[in-house]
């Protein structure tokens, strides 16, 4: 009965905060809802038993396309920023619960029971099938993201 | 399909259509990159939900994995496109740009 509180919890948090984010006037607000959704859609990442794509969710999205986002909005000036306003305050400490709650539940109630990898032969066969094919996946992976950021830094360059 | 996996799984709709609408309403280029990135999430979390309960999930973890890093990727491009935009237009509003060019 629990683990069907978690999904809901989370998803209602997610939804919530990415609505804030798009409806909000000020960019600033804009952003700091869309930090806290980046951590609840992290947690649930790592809730449900897939930690490493968890962190890089949050490593990623919470952490560099947070700070790149902050820059551009000082450098185009559209920084009023949100700081001390109450209502804000109020959506992040209800993301916050409502994150937390799930975690709790997730974690001493049994939600993940269903959540866990079927172990049969089958999924070892898929497994071992992508690892086998894990450089090449990497290799592109970071092909694409070294040329993104050889173009972000040609573009932000200054033109003599 | 598991209980998890429909929650998720709407929810990931919810987001793509929120941001879709934003990037088609949004009068910030800043706004409409952060849109974009509300479609990731979407997009993300139900590949995610996808894979849940299923023997094929750890394709769908890597499905997560890649396009969590693609998205990254096109948000930073989009993100130093603006900023070349601002520095010839003075402007963020893609209706103004629109109305200076030629």
């Amino acid at each position: 009965m629990y683990s069907e509180l978690v999904p809901l919890l989370l998803s209602g948090a997610l939804v919530a905060t990415v609505a804030v984010a798009l409806i909000s006037s000020k960019v600033s607000t804009a952003l700091i809802m869309l930090f806290y959704s980046s951590v609840i859609l992290g947690t649930t990442f790592t809730l449900y038993g897939d930690s490493l794509v968890g962190l890089l969710q949050m490593i990623t999205f919470a952490g560099a396309i947070s700070v790149l986002l902050l820059t551009v909005i000082l450098m185009t000036g559209q920084s009023e920023l949100a700081i001390g306003v109450r209502r804000l305050a109020i959506y992040g400490v209800l993301a916050s619960l409502a994150v937390a709650a799930a975690s709790a539940l997730a974690v001493f109630a049994g939600g993940e029971g269903s959540l866990a990898l079927p172990s049969t032969d089958i999924s070892l066969t898929v497994l071992s099938f992508i690892w086998q094919y894990r450089e090449w996946d990497i290799l592109i992976l970071m092909t694409v993201f070294a040329a993104a950021m050889v173009g972000v830094t040609n573009l932000l360059s200054e033109a003599k | 399909m598991l209980i998890d996996q429909s929650i998720f799984m709407a929810t990931g709709t919810i987001l793509v259509f929120l941001g879709i609408a934003s990037i088609s309403y949004s009068k910030n280029l800043v706004k409409s990159v952060m849109a974009f990135q509300v479609v990731v999430f979407g997009v993300n979390l139900a590949l995610f939900a996808a894979g849940l309960g299923q023997i094929s999930r750890p394709v769908g973890d890597t499905l997560v994995f890649m396009s969590i890093l693609v998205g990254a990727s096109a948000e930073a491009m989009g993100l130093a496109i603006v900023v070349t935009v601002f520095r010839k237009y003075g402007t963020l509003n893609p209706m103004e740009i629109r109305r200076l060019r030629g």
